[in-house]
């Protein structure tokens, strides 16, 4: 194996293929390194793969517009490359934004007018009429089933919904890994599996590589930690670099319901992404005919942050960490019961755990280090993937300017969106070194 | 018209298990009711619906947890529910005489359902000695149900692609196949009108059951890891085609 590329990225995940794709069409020779046995195999596997635009800042709606664009376009921006595996899917279901005191929604319709994003205000009337199966009463705050007043009658309705027909999912995003994989390696790029990283090697704080569990040093200038839940854990093998980040990250455990839509609706073909802060969650279509149901991080639900190695390899303290939980599966069903009083709740828990990689204020990091050339795109909180192909441009042009004397800290590099035409953002914003950004909404919507 | 619904409480199927000392489970997981149980609970239901004054009542022998099994049933459907409470395992002679001894403590069955097996133990014998106590008839793997008020018409899955339909006269004793429903599951608003519903709790030690001549015990559970061997065809598609065929029809002899 050729041991010395110009750039090792680590994770093979949603954010690292990307990362790995642009720069190799740069002109960067990169190898991608991952634990796992093949592309997203990690918590993307676990990922809901939604992809909306609505987030509590002007520069995260244009974001995820901006990544809309390329999942929309997903063929043309792989290069219409070969996968034996076939193309992911993007689901275009359009997406609803419920009005409730549990999403800032007049903050994310300011942000949709500054991006210019399409949109239809609907009443609740509207609303029904296109959600059938809803009921437009409003439970908020949430509550979890062990209260009391979980089950208590409401008496006020809705301000009904935002709606934007733009928006979805993408139906396989392991396999939108494998797409990006097979992108890259097109454009010279190398993918080494069953490979995890136990060290990051240094010299007068330059990075000059990696070292492998089997002891295989891999060198290069550039190393790009994309490990999501393993994210700290990378940062602290590089010297001084978990230290000179202002904004860590850590893991979180989230559960996912799978839910049987109710007879006779047909949630699959006729059902639309729905963020329903009302009652923290949201949701969208699943094979099988099913209710992905996603919790939006209510107070009252417990967290858990785990170690994400004990997490699968399923030692973990709470429900061994990786497997579903009655009394998760009861709060989120339960909740989506209260919208919709003909969902039918199985008694055994159906549908996914996994870990976000979080960051203080669940905006992520697409950074620079303290140690040179060791970069990070990091604490996607549960909300990136939808911008992943974005991220993996901006990364790269933010590594090659920096590699070409950028001083990113003190002139953070201004990033032209591809798509939203005239619009830059600022990558200051996702800064290791900021302040906690509190326009946040401290969840995973962003 | 009674029907009983015996129901039991057994590890989520999803839950990876871990095996606690010579015998026992770690039981950090989540619990639910036996899937073949859902669809023996289901049919009852249905047919409760449509004969006046029938009532479905289910009954479990299991740990105080499994109140939480007979609440579900009771969403699903059950009008009332009973746990015969115990802290250990039995084998399916003293489960079989438990649930018989309650059922007889509440009431005189028309008719008892069961699932075909336990998905935890992969146990299929309780049916046939619930039958045998009561002497009663029972037809397994049912995958239709006829209840005409007398009598009931099952049509049972004997093996793949052979059917067989049975008349038996009431009361009798029938255990649900996979094929014969859809499992009802509940709304919010059923869940919530369960918590009202009555659940009788009967300690096992106060049934006072004779002691059966002989029992099984279970000595020693062991992890089996089944092994995967992925197979990768290659070439084109219809020499792709072609090997699977070989396959489906050789190795896996489905077609």
């Amino acid at each position: 194996m050729n041991t010395t590329y110009d750039a090792i990225i680590i994770g093979a995940g949603a954010i690292g293929t990307p990362v790995a794709y642009e720069l190799s069409k740069m002109g960067y020779k990169t190898i991608t390194v991952d634990r796992g046995s093949d592309a997203g195999e990690g918590s993307t596997s676990g990922s809901c793969a939604i992809v909306r635009a609505h987030y509590s800042t002007e520069d995260g709606v244009a974001t995820a517009y901006e990544g809309m664009k390329y999942w929309l376009d997903w063929e043309n921006y792989l290069g219409r490359v070969h996968d034996e595996k076939g193309y992911a899917r993007y689901m275009n279901t359009g997406s609803i934004l419920v009005k409730s005191k549990g999403h800032d929604w007049k903050k994310v319709k300011r942000n949709y007018d500054a991006v210019g994003v399409p949109y239809e205000e609907w009443d609740n009337d509207q609303f029904k009429a296109h959600v059938p199966v809803v009921n437009t009463f409003q439970y908020w705050p949430v509550k979890r089933p062990e209260n009391p007043g979980f089950f208590d009658a409401p008496t006020e309705e809705l301000q009904g919904a935002i709606f934007c027909a733009e928006g979805g999912y993408v139906n396989d995003p392991v396999l939108s890994c494998h797409n990006t994989m097979r992108a890259a390696e097109a454009n010279g790029a190398t993918f080494h599996f069953n490979a995890e990283v136990v060290e990051i090697t240094s010299e007068n704080n330059r990075v000059t590589g990696v070292v492998l569990g089997d002891q295989t040093r891999i060198h290069g200038n550039i190393v790009v930690n994309c490990a999501g839940p393993h994210s700290f854990k990378i940062n602290k093998l590089a010297s001084g670099v978990y230290e000179g980040c202002k904004i860590k990250t850590k893991a979180l455990r989230h559960e996912v319901m799978h839910c049987p839509s109710p007879r006779g609706y047909d949630y699959l073909h006729d059902g639309y992404h729905i963020s329903d802060g009302d009652i923290g969650c949201y949701y969208r279509p699943e094979v099988g005919n099913m209710f992905l149901i996603g919790s939006e991080d209510p107070e009252c639900d417990p967290q858990h942050w785990v170690d994400p190695d004990q997490f699968y390899s399923g030692q973990g303290a709470y429900a061994r960490n990786n497997q579903l939980t009655g009394e998760q599966w009861r709060a989120q069903c339960y909740r989506l019961g209260l919208r919709i009083q003909s969902l039918q709740v199985p008694e055994q828990p159906g549908g996914v755990v996994d870990l976000y990689d979080c960051s203080d204020d669940w905006i992520p990091v697409y950074d620079r280090s303290d140690m040179d050339g060791f970069y990070m795109a990091v604490g996607t909180s549960g909300n990136q993937f939808k911008n992943a192909p974005v991220v993996g441009r901006m990364m790269a042009e933010l590594i090659d300017a920096v590699e070409n004397g950028l001083d990113h800290d003190t002139t953070p590099l201004q990033y032209q969106l591809k798509y939203l035409a005239g619009r830059w953002v600022n990558m200051g914003f996702y800064s290791r070194k900021r302040e906690i950004n509190y326009e946040s909404s401290f969840s995973v919507n962003g | 018209m009674k029907i009983y619904v015996c129901v039991k409480q057994v590890p989520d199927s999803a839950a990876s298990i871990r095996i606690r000392g010579e015998n026992r489970i770690h039981e950090d997981l989540t619990f639910v009711m036996n899937p073949c149980d859902e669809h023996a609970l289901t049919e009852a239901v249905v047919i409760s619906e449509t004969f006046k004054g029938c009532e479905t009542i289910a009954v479990c022998l299991g740990r105080p947890r499994a109140r939480e099994t007979l609440m579900s049933a009771m969403a699903m459907g059950a009008n009332r529910s009973i746990l015969i409470e115990s802290e250990t395992d039995h084998d399916s002679i003293t489960t079989a005489r438990a649930l018989k001894k309650a059922i007889d403590l509440d009431g005189t069955p028309d008719l008892i359902f069961t699932g075909k097996e336990a998905m935890d133990t992969g146990g299929m014998q309780t049916m046939f000695r619930l039958a045998a106590l009561y002497r009663m008839p029972v037809v397994t793997n049912a995958v239709d149900v006829r209840v005409d008020g007398k009598e009931v018409l099952v049509t049972s899955e004997a093996e793949q692609g052979v059917r067989c339909t049975w008349k038996m006269k009431l009361p009798c004793v029938v255990s649900a196949g996979k094929g014969l429903n859809s499992p009802g599951y509940p709304t919010l608003r059923q869940i919530m009108t369960a918590r009202k519903k009555k659940m009788e709790i009967i300690a096992f030690g106060d049934l006072d059951l004779e002691k059966p001549m002989g029992g099984a015990t279970l000595l020693k559970l062991e992890p089996w890891v089944e092994k995967r061997e992925a197979t990768w065809l290659q070439g084109a598609s219809s020499e792709i085609a072609d090997q699977l065929v070989t396959i489906l029809h050789h190795r896996a002899k489905v077609i």
